[in-house]
């Protein structure tokens, strides 16, 4: 086996792993707030991706268009707390799974109106396809760019959630929702900050893969891979999106260049769901979460 | 000398700071509560008791504001009270425990106090971002009075754990750090002695009347317990199907004939 070979797809896979993480940190937010698992958090890259690569077409500076497309995912957060969260409390999680599906529907059906359904091209000034040397393998680039972002994303995040009042809150809401109101935690608030900053985390991501596959409707689809990363890491935790997708995007890669070749090839795609259901079978918390304890 | 400290109690006690009246409640064809009235008095503590399913804990929601009464009034420092949405409870001076604790278990026992302060941070979203100049000056202020708190009820040794390790004694104190971490005028106490053991009981007796004397706020509480109740109330309130049966001091209760029916069971 050649080393080098296998650190150049080790690498690459490992890279592509934290732009699973980034989608995945969208999910774990809210549902570390909430206990909902929000469906929808697809189509919120895909919404935010779309948003900005539009203003941007119209010649708004890319600052100003990153602006401006927070701003609309605030306002987007504070829409769905007010029409689907706030009727909703106090009702059976899946009931709020379900509405999030509905949500994932009308929020993909929406930015494909406002905006149009075709495939755009975001140029972020970076080359996708430099790369440098590292002995003997090459490294993309841009991927350590966007693995620079994510880590950067996570640091910020797990400052906010452990040490501000506002971290606290969400932490506290998450925990008890009785013990949150009795402290003066007012419920509602708090989804809104929760649901920002999970178009907050749609937007990076929306912007780092739109780059990389152009905007586009399959956007909205990777969010998919961000389950078996979800479940290897752990749904509560940030730290856990960020390891689960190391191992999602290196074991894909890994499995794709040394299994793939015995059993025909194309198991990337499968593979991480695989590893997801051993890791359900062993652990089914994931490797970072919350240690499920049940009396009888 | 503590004559006139005594006297000086009573005095206070005189002054209202909530009164219930003729408060009626009832879920569905059940009727928890039927004609209630009851003052409140400063600095006093008082303790709610009764038979299981006698309106207690009812009693404290409509207390606390959770519960709107469908008949009668709640007048709160001389004015009457409309409805409250839950999260400003606390924003009253209203802080309260729970019969099942409502701590916030993946926190350190440190954060869950500090959650209590919540109201007192006048925060700013970006500058906390920030960490910039003054949220971080009164993260540190807020510490301060945190640790006094810790300090006070001597659970200085395990102020970093998280709460879901701590034995359940040990949470019921940390609850009652976190409501007075908000420094309330009046504290509300669901059980607060239920399932400890003696030890703890004694404990948490001293707690509470140590809070009562040093802060001088208002205390109600619900126990079951008797002698507790008898020891450290300077006045109970006995409520039986929803109706109050007596109100008076603990010795004057104990011997009531109808209170002892109630627990007896006759009638």
């Amino acid at each position: 086996m050649d080393f080098w070979f296998f650190l150049e797809v080790l690498i690459g896979g490992l890279l592509s792993g934290v732009m699973y993480s980034l989608v995945a940190l969208g999910f774990v937010l809210i549902f570390k707030a909430s206990g909902v698992f929000n469906f929808a958090q697809g189509a919120m890259v895909l919404f935010a991706a779309l948003t900005f690569v539009r203003l941007v077409e119209y010649g708004v500076p890319m600052i100003g268009a990153a602006v401006l497309t927070m701003i609309v995912m605030v306002i987007l957060a504070i829409v769905v707390e007010r029409l689907v969260l706030r009727p909703l409390v106090n009702q059976d999680l899946i009931i709020l799974f379900m509405a999030t599906i509905g949500l994932n529907y009308f929020i993909e059906g929406m930015a494909q109106t406002v905006w149009d359904s075709n495939v755009h091209v975001l140029d972020l000034g970076i080359d996708e396809y430099a790369a440098f040397e590292v002995g003997q393998a090459f490294i993309n680039k841009f991927d350590v760019m966007a693995a620079g972002v994510a880590g950067a994303l996570v640091l910020v995040l797990s400052l906010f959630f452990q040490y501000t009042a506002i971290g606290r809150a969400l932490r506290a809401v998450a925990d008890d929702h009785q013990g949150a109101l009795s402290v003066g935690i007012p419920l509602r608030h708090i989804w809104i900050y929760v649901w920002s900053t999970a178009g907050l985390v749609a937007l990076v991501a929306g912007l780092v893969w739109g780059s990389k596959l152009g905007v586009q409707f399959a956007i909205s689809t990777v969010a998919l891979k961000a389950i078996p990363v979800l479940i290897i890491g752990g749904f509560t935790s940030i730290p856990g999106a960020i390891i689960g997708g190391l191992i999602v995007g290196s074991g894909e890669k890994l499995a794709e260049v040394y299994l793939g070749p015995f059993v025909g090839g194309a198991i990337e795609n499968w593979f991480p769901y695989m590893l997801a259901m051993v890791v359900l079978m062993i652990r089914p918390q994931g490797i970072f979460g919350e240690k499920i304890i049940e009396r009888v | 000398m503590i004559k006139s400290q005594a006297m000086e109690k009573i005095n206070q006690k005189k002054h209202q700071v909530m009164r219930i009246q003729n408060v009626s409640l009832s879920f569905g064809g059940l009727k928890a509560l039927i004609d209630v009235s009851l003052e409140i008095y400063q600095k006093e503590i008082l303790a709610i008791i009764g038979p299981n399913g006698a309106g207690k804990s009812c009693m404290l929601n409509i207390i606390s504001g959770i519960y709107t009464p469908e008949e009668g009034t709640v007048i709160w420092k001389g004015k009457k009270r409309e409805k409250v949405a839950p999260h400003n409870i606390a924003k009253m001076g209203i802080a309260r425990t729970f019969q099942n604790i409502a701590l916030f278990t993946g926190m350190t026992v440190l954060d869950n106090i500090l959650t209590g302060r919540n109201l007192l941070m006048k925060r700013g979203l970006f500058y906390e971002a920030m960490f910039l100049g003054w949220a971080r000056d009164q993260e540190i202020q807020h510490r301060k009075k945190v640790e006094e708190i810790i300090d006070f009820l001597e659970i200085q040794a395990v102020r970093k754990v998280p709460v879901s390790r701590l034995p359940y004694g040990i949470q019921k104190r940390v609850e009652l750090g976190r409501a007075l971490a908000a420094e309330p005028e009046l504290l509300l106490l669901d059980e607060p002695m239920a399932g400890m053991n003696v030890e703890e009981k004694e404990d948490m007796c001293r707690f509470v009347l140590d809070v009562n004397e040093q802060f001088g706020t208002t205390i109600i509480l619900i126990e079951h317990d008797m002698g507790v109740v008898m020891d450290i109330s300077d006045r109970v309130a006995v409520l039986d199907y929803g109706r109050k049966i007596a109100d008076g001091l603990p010795k004057d209760v104990r011997t009531d004939q109808k209170v002892i029916d109630a627990y007896l069971g006759v009638g």
